[in-house]
């Protein structure tokens, strides 16, 4: 009856996040070049089709018809429509990243939750294109939906008032489109938890409670200062990266430690793997550090805190602007796309109301047959 | 970081051998397979000349809808395969397309024009959770899909047997031993070991969440109130669990607690299978507490170093000391020794020193007499597909507080102390 031994790789392979989450570069990059090419046909098609009906309503100048119809078609850009790149989709992604980062900060929700909500939009990302989903829009739905997931639960009118401009049926509208980009699988694996135990046992080390040699005694303060950065890592970088596509949290915290204390952090993996006892770890230990420091090249590619150049503002503003005139018009307004959606396929006025009395009835019966609740 | 991950790949390209191929593989890999190599750029570049096509996350959408059958769509071949309807959900009988069969339960969570927050936390949690968790004692969520409608609809596997509260209540058609107790238990304790081990708690372990499959598993069901433990610093709400299996933690209003309160909940199945009534069934919190306290003892200081400090610790007077074993093998004798140890364990009031899952995996109880009854040898009921459309219809976390446990209470008086 004892358990079997179910190590940590094994539980982690069934997680979501590995399953469907993780990539080899090679096909991350396709699967995001055919999202990229195929939203690209699609806007050309809908600004050919919008242009069409303009023309042929140009005819009568009745205007007041449709308040959807003239806002997606005051939206088309003249001449050919020139979409972005996969590179550039992927920039602007980015840059909402941190945009999404800042509002948490604004609005004071955990780190897990901002976390989640990053890697939320860089999910949905793969296969909808920020010319189809405007990511300004759905970076609030996203961080919104994380405050769900994450159990930190924030009233949405609260969270609509907190933002300039936001009212709470523009985040509602897209979290379906959310859920679906997700694949409806919500579960984020983080580093986060992984440092503090990581950070733990290295005190004790440090201390002496776990003895290891001489080697770590004494080096609290640097564990703590190494804690301090690698902590900085998981929280910028990590996150902004693609390195959640490509490594398990544990090789995340690793790489974010090796950056932030080379030295310790060797002697601490020695100490897992002792050079001396047999060949084989000496290969494990080649192996991991490989992939720890292939992790950590692409860690520091994007590094904490520094402050974007004024190229990148300028490219980032370029690439905004490049965005407005390649949206999709008929995705412009979701919050009438969602409504037409929900209310033309759903029931009719009449099943809604039967139900409502049906919920109303049985509510009721459950009161009045057993008596109302006894005072506690 | 104790045992450090030593799987180490040799290079990111077969790091997470993740192909484009295998996003569109779901969990039901198993089974028959389906929409062949329709992998999602392969389907893009065929429908790449139709416009107006669809969003690529749209078009896997599509895939994972058309694998299965809705008994519903079919209605005039197989009348009756709705198998249960309710404000939260309507549960359909279905089959995968390309083997039928192969049935399914289709659980098709309505939108909730009451709640204005978007989706609903208890589905966010019932997905969230099942979607993580494959074991052969927790229900297997098969796929999800979205209709037209933007309708959820959870594909979950089909268990025709019902649920354990169901052989408890019937005593006159259902008759079963310390040998088919022991077996069950055994599956209980796998799948709240695997929730644990997976960082899960579960918050509403009770009998009528034990689903009976075909072939006699049981499987822990509804993670409508479910959620992942929390940080140290983070609280989490103490109103869980159905309240005549709720641990005296939460009743006294703990904000930081573990997976022992899914062990309390456990031992009080394991008590309930034994005696076939519920054995701790308070009106209200309160009444909870003291019958608590009458049953297994009042929480102290002395046995509980700290109780005292929860937010709503309050017990009556005359305090009663923590019963001892001849306690427990008074009423639960039919156990043997050791099953009473493992009940006693599980009903420890400090939660610290409550045994774990794990623990109770390893007990020595199961390499005692009698071993556990094999599954095809289980008392079971029939009648067939009801039961599981009746409680996967219910909203998954709402506690019975406010019905079921209205009505045991008015008609159950005989079953009460």
């Amino acid at each position: 009856m004892a358990p079997s031994s179910v190590s940590e790789d094994e539980r982690y392979r069934t997680s979501t996040q590995y399953r469907l989450w993780s990539f080899t570069p090679a096909s991350l990059l396709e699967l995001r070049t055919t999202t990229n090419r195929s939203a690209a046909n699609r806007v050309r098609d809908a600004v050919r089709r919008v242009r069409e009906a303009r023309a042929a309503s140009s005819g009568n100048t009745s205007e007041a018809d449709g308040g959807n119809e003239s806002r997606a078609v005051s939206a088309v850009p003249e001449g050919e429509v020139d979409c972005l790149s996969v590179e550039e989709e992927l920039k602007l992604v980015t840059h909402f990243c941190r945009q999404t980062l800042q509002l948490g900060d604004h609005l004071q929700v955990p780190t897990d939750v901002k976390a989640t909500a990053v890697q939320y939009i860089k999910r949905f990302y793969i296969t909808n294109s920020c010319m189809t989903y405007d990511p300004k829009t759905l970076l609030k739905t996203a961080l919104f939906f994380a405050t769900k997931t994450e159990n930190h639960y924030f009233r949405l009118t609260k969270f609509a008032e907190a933002i300039t401009a936001t009212k709470p049926e523009e985040i509602l509208a897209s979290e379906f489109l959310l859920t679906q980009g997700l694949r409806f699988t919500f579960d984020v694996r983080h580093p986060f938890r992984a440092l503090e135990g990581a950070v733990m046992e290295l005190q004790a080390m440090a201390n002496g409670h776990i003895p290891v040699g001489d080697k770590l005694r004494g080096m609290d303060r640097r564990v703590k200062e190494a804690h301090g950065k690698a902590r900085e890592y998981l929280k910028t970088s990590a996150l902004l990266t693609d390195v959640y596509f490509h490594y398990t949290p544990s090789q995340i915290m690793m790489a974010s430690l090796l950056i932030a204390d080379r030295q310790l952090i060797s002697l601490y993996l020695s100490s897992k793997l002792p050079p001396g006892s047999g060949s084989a770890n000496a290969a494990i230990s080649a192996k991991l550090m490989e992939a720890l420091d292939r992790c950590a090249a692409m860690l520091q590619s994007m590094e904490p805190g520094k402050e974007q150049s004024s190229e990148e503002k300028k490219e980032l503003s370029a690439l905004a602007k490049k965005l407005r005139k390649c949206r999709n018009p008929e995705k412009i307004d979701l919050v009438s796309l969602q409504r037409a959606k929900r209310e033309g396929d759903g029931e009719d006025e009449k099943v809604v109301k039967k139900r409502k009395l049906e919920r109303e009835r049985s509510a009721k019966e459950g009161e009045d047959v057993f008596g109302p609740t006894i005072p506690k | 970081m104790a045992n450090s991950p030593l799987l180490v790949p040799g290079s990111t390209d077969n790091l997470k051998a993740t192909t484009s191929k295998s996003i569109s593989k779901s969990k039901l890999s198993s089974a028959p397979p389906s929409s062949k190599g329709a992998t999602p750029e392969a389907s893009t570049k065929a429908s790449n000349a139709h416009a107006p096509v669809q969003d690529m996350a749209e078009q896997m959408n599509e895939e994972e809808k058309h694998k299965y059958v809705k008994a519903d769509f079919e209605i005039l071949y197989c009348p009756g395969k709705k198998l249960g309807e309710g404000t939260y959900a309507n549960v359909y009988l279905g089959h995968l397309v390309t083997s039928p069969s192969t049935l399914v339960a289709i659980k098709k969570i309505k939108i909730q024009a009451a709640y204005t927050e978007g989706l609903a936390p208890d589905a966010i949690r019932e997905l969230k959770h099942l979607q993580e968790l494959s074991h052969p004692n927790i229900i297997s969520l098969l796929s999800v899909f979205s209709s037209k409608d933007q309708n959820l609809n959870l594909v979950l596997e089909y268990l025709p047997l019902g649920d354990l509260e169901m052989l408890i209540k019937d005593t006159e058609g259902v008759r079963y031993g310390a040998a088919d107790i022991k077996a069950w238990m055994g599956m209980l304790g796998r799948g709240v070991w695997w929730c644990h081990e997976n960082f899960v708690l579960h918050r509403d372990i009770k009998p009528n969440n034990l689903l009976i499959a075909a072939d006699g598993e049981v499987k822990l069901a509804d993670f409508g109130l479910a959620r992942s433990f929390s940080d140290p610093y983070r609280i989490m709400t103490s109103n869980v669990i159905t309240r005549w299996y709720r641990p005296p933690e939460l009743l006294f209003g703990a904000k930081h607690y573990s997976g022992a309160v899914d062990i309390w909940s456990v031992g009080l199945v394991f008590a309930e299978l034994i005696i076939r009534t519920p054995y701790i069934a308070g009106d209200t919190e309160v009444h909870q507490i003291s019958l608590i306290c009458q049953a297994i003892g009042t929480p102290s200081e002395d046995v509980w170093p700290g109780v005292s400090k929860l937010p709503e610790y309050t017990v009556p007077e005359p305090a009663t000391p923590v019963r001892g074993k001849d306690h427990y093998l008074a009423t639960f004798g039919t156990a043997g020794h050791e099953g009473v140890d493992v009940l006693m364990g599980m009903l420890v009031l400090d939660p610290r020193k409550r045994i774990t899952a794990r623990e109770i995996l390893e007990h020595s109880w199961w390499s005692s007499d009698p071993k556990p009854t094999k599954n095809e040898d289980l008392p079971r009921k029939g009648g067939g597909g009801a039961k599981i459309g009746e409680d996967l219809k219910r909203r998954p976390g709402v506690l019975e507080d406010e019905r079921g446990a209205k009505v045991a209470r008015k008609l159950d008086f005989g079953g009460m102390k």
